[in-house]
């Protein structure tokens, strides 16, 4: 149960394009063909391990229909990464990224680590939007790029721990203010010692809160 | 309003302008002045009258107070006083009435503030404007704002919640409240907050989103846990909140360790005595609120991660020891019961514990025993009571074990008679007087029973002592007699609720468990007592006993097996069918569902009655009721033709469930067999594959071998097609006899030649012969001309006999190599036929075989393999005989090569001496034309000739043995070739 950090996630993009999916395939090893509509916020949550830390993951999946959007929006602030869901098969959901990009660039921290994802990579025959067009999108906006089947598991499992790492590296650049949890990180209670040290030096108050 | 309006206006009336004039004047300098200092004196004012003229001034300021929150924003004490008026006039709590003649208006002036509201709110920039002021840090701004949107939550919530939902970060700035160093902002916050989520999913996930739960667990821990004040409490209401009936907050909470975060919040010392009122409403919050997490209601999966998470934190044990603990008050104790309870509830690995945990008394006994003494002890509190009984409840859901445990306290077998038993103290609880007692203890006993068909059987063995010198009673017995002789005994409560009880009990029992039916049934007298209280027309009370009957009577025919034979299922429907009849019977029966109490009890399992004359049905019992309600009806209306062919159908279908059964085993018994083949074909399949792998592998190299003999073959088939010899016979034998063929033509031919040499040389030999017998003559007149051709045809032959010698020698050797070169061909050829038969033999019967007779298959390629390394070895040996006989071919080529050659020459030279011959016979006939002219003229002379002729055939004498010799060996040659 002791983690050394926390990270909150949250899972955006077009409704139908499997956000719940790809969260119930990574926390519970399941896929539904049938999924409800979400509404407003699901939570869920799963521990990964990177470089020999163990690092809980806190996701919330947003539902993606435009009347939840504002409750949605409550969610960015928080969230040290995103996971920006297409679906390969339907172009759409590709064209409205760039909205969805300006929604999460506004109200998020300028950190947060932005994962896009071209999902169900498993109907490769009904295939809409080619796999070069997501890697140069992701290049122009700055983003990791995966294509990923929530339905056959591929690639879901490094989405969710490549974001991880990215937000790993990044406070180990020292980028991100770990003591602040608004950021959507939070130091783990066997690591709240350690990094005393290290709040000191960037002046930042004490880590009282976690314990 | 107008009368309102009217009460005021008396009461101001006089001299003074009246509140509302006084009112209209301030609001014009609001909108009117353009100093500032005026603007917030006046609003500062409006202030003032608000709570005295709140109709005045929220009807006619409210416009105003918002233009200045608008344009005033620089000024933190005016922007104060607006929020604070609008406060006073939406807000119902300043509002107390001084007389009591206002009491009638309490309800308008209710109205009035959320009247306001709901025009302030028409608005939705005026709540984002408010929501901009609360990150205002200043106190005079802050404060009087958190107040405000508080009051706006409170009148019109749902509206309010749902504007703060849609406008940016509205829910996150609320959060951030809780920040506020400043307490009086942090604990309004709270009260903000707790009506900003109350009832609203989405508002909840955000604000727990927002951290909340780290930040109140914070704040309950700093305030000291139960033992802090009124903060604690607005803290754990607000927690209470976000969980209740939100998934997805619980999985959160549950999922960010918070749960452990709650066990020290049941650490409560020894001493527990004076617990102050703030602490009590602490503790029951907080154990509210692992309720909560925990409530039958929530989803199964949800409810049993948390209730594992509890034991393994240590939060149940820390519970259990309260419930041990001396001196905590008899509330926080019966919702500890209750907590306890929920928190095991269907959980193994808890009720485990829970059977486990011992009280602190002298001896040690189980905490199941000390709680069923508060059970059945009427001076314990009925809440208490209760809760005990839920508690047992939660212990023995889907808890075989712990069934088991418990009937086991009753079984003759395992009876302790020392120490007190939870079977004793609910037997003593059955047929104790307090009618509490026996509904309790019949409900417990019937959750021991509940869905399980072992344990019903169990409890039948169980007997009980009356009294001295009566024989013993079964203890289904004891309970029929009890409810037949109910109305005899003296018992304090309702006589009702001993029978409802019992009647549970007997109907759980009974249901599913026809042996315990016969037991039943096997007492005469229980069958008329049931159809006598069914018939009885009693009154509203006793129709719950009669809808219970019927029931019990119910599954004594829906549970029969026909073992008893007055009372199989037949009999027992003509006797409803005579005694009370079926309609009457299924209208007593829906009795049971009818009752308001048992629609009551279907909504939740904890046993929660708000008086103890209301305790009659259990939740599980309810389950069963709604189970068995329908069957029985179908039972009872089934004819007895329908019965009877339901009976043979039962019977064919035991039949066919015989049959069906047999050939299930012989089909199982198959199964196994066809699975012990399988394995066998298994293994002889991959065996197979072995083997053809290894046949596949030395096909392969017999085709190598093959391939490797076919190129040796065809060096030398090429060898021998360059010098036309015999040695071809190492390729197939056709070839090799035409190869033969072609050799014995060509050794034809080459003996034609000789022949025709032969031939040539008896002519020769002829034409010698002749001029032997001519050149005498010759020579005697022509001797010194005719020596020298003569003398050099002799020298030519000479050469050319001894070359004919040489030659003759080299055929010979060259015909015996020949003959060598033959006869080791012919074993060479005798070699290769009977390999190839043996190799093709192997390699066509191998793959035929190969699939049907493995070990066969094994042999031959073992033969196979021997006769390839045989047949390696005879290819080797053969190939380096060939490079001998290569070598030998090549020389007796040569040889026949230069013999030829040599042939030729002689032909040549035969040729030149027969010119030589043929010009001596020119010469000879010019001489004997000289001779005869000569003769002429020496006869002409007159001088003898003839001496001259024998001096000529003296000189050819050695001629004649040279050519003699010649002749001999031409012969010899003859003889040679022929052979």
């Amino acid at each position: 149960m002791a983690y050394a950090y926390l990270f909150k996630y949250i899972i955006i993009g077009d409704t139908g394009v499997g956000k719940s999916c790809l969260l119930l395939q990574f926390t519970d090893k399941r896929f539904q063909p049938v999924h409800d509509l979400t509404i407003g916020v699901e939570f869920g949550a799963r521990m990964i391990t990177i470089d020999g830390k163990q690092i809980k993951l806190q996701i919330w999946d947003t539902a993606g229909q435009e009347s939840f959007r504002s409750i949605t929006r409550s969610y960015y602030r928080g969230a040290a990464g995103a996971l920006l869901v297409y679906d390969i098969t339907r172009r759409d959901t590709f064209n409205h990224l760039t909205t969805w990009l300006e929604d999460a660039r506004q109200h998020s921290n300028s950190n947060m680590v932005i994962m896009l994802i071209g999902n169900k990579s498993d109907l490769e025959s009904r295939r809409e939007v080619k796999k070069e067009e997501g890697e140069a999108f992701a290049r122009e906006h700055g983003l990791i790029f995966m294509e990923t089947s929530a339905k056959t598991a591929s690639n879901v499992e490094e989405a969710f721990i490549n974001t991880a790492k990215e937000i790993y590296e990044k406070i180990q650049e020292g980028v991100f203010d770990i003591n602040n949890e608004a950021n959507g990180i939070k130091i783990g209670p066997q690591h709240a010692a350690t990094n005393a040290s290290l709040s000191g030096n960037q002046g930042g108050h004490t880590s009282g809160g976690c314990c | 309003m107008y009368l309102l309006r009217g009460v005021m206006g008396a009461q101001s009336a006089g001299p003074q302008p009246s509140g509302a004039e006084t009112v209209q004047k301030l609001c014009d300098r609001v909108a009117s002045s353009t100093l500032l200092d005026d603007r917030r004196d006046a609003v500062r004012a409006l202030k003032s009258l608000s709570r005295k003229y709140r109709l005045e001034v929220g009807s006619q300021a409210m416009e105003h107070l918002v233009n200045v929150l608008q344009t005033d924003r620089s000024d933190v004490e005016i922007i104060g006083y607006a929020l604070d008026t609008l406060h006073n006039i939406m807000s119902n709590e300043m509002d107390e009435p001084d007389d009591s003649e206002e009491e009638n208006s309490q309800s308008q002036t209710d109205d009035l503030g959320s009247q306001f509201t709901e025009i302030f709110i028409k608005q939705q920039e005026n709540i984002t404007l408010l929501l901009s002021y609360l990150e205002e840090f200043d106190f005079q701004v802050r404060w009087p704002g958190v107040k405000l949107v508080t009051t706006l939550l409170k009148q019109q919530g749902p509206a309010v919640q749902q504007i703060i939902l849609v406008s940016p970060m509205g829910v996150s700035r609320l959060m951030d409240l809780l920040a506020d160093s400043r307490e009086v902002i942090r604990n309004d916050g709270l009260l903000l907050l707790q009506q900003l989520t109350k009832g609203n999913a989405a508002i909840q996930k955000i604000v727990a989103f927002e951290n909340a739960f780290e930040r109140l667990l914070d704040i309950i821990t700093d305030e000291g846990n139960s033992d802090g004040g009124i903060v604690v409490e607005d803290c754990l209401i607000l927690l209470q909140y976000l969980l209740k009936n939100n998934n997805s907050n619980q999985n959160f909470f549950k999922e960010g360790s918070y749960i452990q975060r709650m066990k020290p919040w049941f650490e409560v010392g020894d001493d527990n005595t004076g617990w102050s009122a703030q602490k009590v409403t602490n503790l029951h919050l907080m154990l509210q609120l692992v309720r909560v997490l925990v409530s039958p209601m929530n989803p199964p999966g949800a409810t049993s991660s948390c209730q594992k998470s509890m034991f393994q934190c240590g939060l149940l044990q820390q519970l259990c020891t309260i419930l041990m603990a001396t001196g905590v008050p008899a509330d926080i104790l019966t919702e500890t019961i209750n907590t306890v309870s929920e928190v095991i509830r269907g959980c193994q690995i808890n009720q485990d514990y829970f059977a486990s945990v011992n009280a602190p008394s002298n001896p040690p006994r189980p905490a199941i025993v000390v709680l069923l003494m508060s059970m059945v002890n009427e001076r314990q509190p009925f809440v208490l009571r209760c809760a005990v009984l839920y508690c047992f409840q939660c212990f023995l859901y889907r808890n075989q074990k712990g069934q088991g445990e418990i009937v086991a306290t009753l079984l003759p077998s395992t009876i302790d008679a020392n120490a007190v038993s939870a079977g004793q103290l609910l037997c003593g609880g059955l047929f104790s007087v307090d009618s509490l007692s026996n509904w309790c203890a019949a409900v417990a006993l019937a959750h021991a029973l509940q869905g399980n068909a072992t344990q019903k059987e169990q409890l039948l063995r169980v007997q009980l002592a009356t009294s001295i010198g009566n024989p013993p009673v079964s203890l289904l017995q004891q309970c029929t007699n009890i409810l037949s002789q109910g109305d005899k005994i003296n018992r304090r409560g309702s006589k009702i609720q001993t029978r409802v009880g019992l009647l549970m009990l007997l109907c759980t029992w009974l249901s599913n468990c026809p042996i315990a039916v016969t037991h039943f049934l096997h007492n005469p007298s229980n069958v008329p007592f049931l159809t006598a209280q069914i018939s009885e027309n009693l009154g509203e009370e006793e129709q719950l006993v009669q809808g219970l009957c019927a029931l019990l009577l119910g599954i004594c025919i829906y549970n029969n097996d026909n073992s008893l034979e007055n009372y199989t299922k037949e009999k027992l429907k003509q006797l409803i069918e005579k005694r009370i009849g079926k309609e009457n019977f299924t209208e007593k029966l829906s009795f049971i569902p009818k009752h308001e109490l048992y629609s009551k009890a279907a909504q939740k399992p904890q046993p929660n009655f708000s008086s103890p004359d209301h305790m009659m049905f259990d939740h599980e019992f309810t389950k069963l009721v709604k189970e068995l309600e329908v069957v029985i009806i179908k039972a009872i209306y089934k004819s007895t033709e329908e019965d009877k062919k339901e009976e043979e159908v039962k019977k064919t279908l035991e039949h066919h469930d015989n049959i069906v059964t047999h050939y299930k085993n012989v089909i199982r018994e198959q199964d196994l067999q066809i699975e012990e083949l399988k394995q066998q074909v298994m293994a002889l399949n991959s065996q197979n594959e072995q083997f053809q792998v290894t046949v596949t592998q030395q096909l392969s190299q017999i085709q190598q071998h093959k391939d490797q003999y076919n190129l040796l073959k065809i060096k030398q088939g090429k060898d021998n097609q360059l010098h036309s010899s015999h040695v071809e016979g190492a390729q197939i034998n056709g070839i090799q006899s035409e190869e033969m063929i072609r050799l014995r033509e060509e050794i034809e031919e080459l003996r034609k030649e000789q022949d025709i040499l032969q031939g040539q040389l008896a002519e020769k030999d002829g034409l010698i012969a002749n001029l032997k017998s001519a050149q005498p003559e010759v020579r005697t007149e022509r001797s010194p001309p005719e020596g020298v051709p003569a003398d050099g045809s002799s020298e030519n032959a000479m050469e050319l006999y001894k070359e004919l010698e040489a030659l003759r020698s080299q055929i010979q050797a060259q015909s015996l190599e020949i003959n060598g070169l033959q006869t080791e061909r012919q074993e060479l050829l005798h070699k290769i036929e009977t390999v190839t038969a043996a190799s093709a033999l192997a390699s066509g019967d191998s793959t035929a075989v190969a699939a049907s007779k493995v070990a066969e298959l094994e042999e031959r390629l073992v033969a196979s393999l021997k006769e390839t390394n045989s047949l390696k070895d005879e290819v080797k040996t053969l190939s380096e005989e060939k490079s001998a006989l290569k070598q030998q071919v090549d020389s007796s080529n040569s040889t026949a090569a230069i013999s030829q050659n040599e042939n030729k020459k002689l032909e040549q030279m035969l040729a030149d001496s027969k010119k030589e011959q043929d010009d001596l016979l020119i010469l000879l006939a010019d001489q004997d034309q000289k001779l005869t002219a000569l003769k002429n003229k020496l006869k002409e002379l007159g001088e003898p000739v003839e001496d001259e002729d024998d001096l000529e055939s003296g000189d050819q004498g050695d001629d004649d043995v040279e050519s003699g010799d010649q002749g001999d060996e031409d012969d010899e040659k003859e003889e040679l070739e022929e052979d």
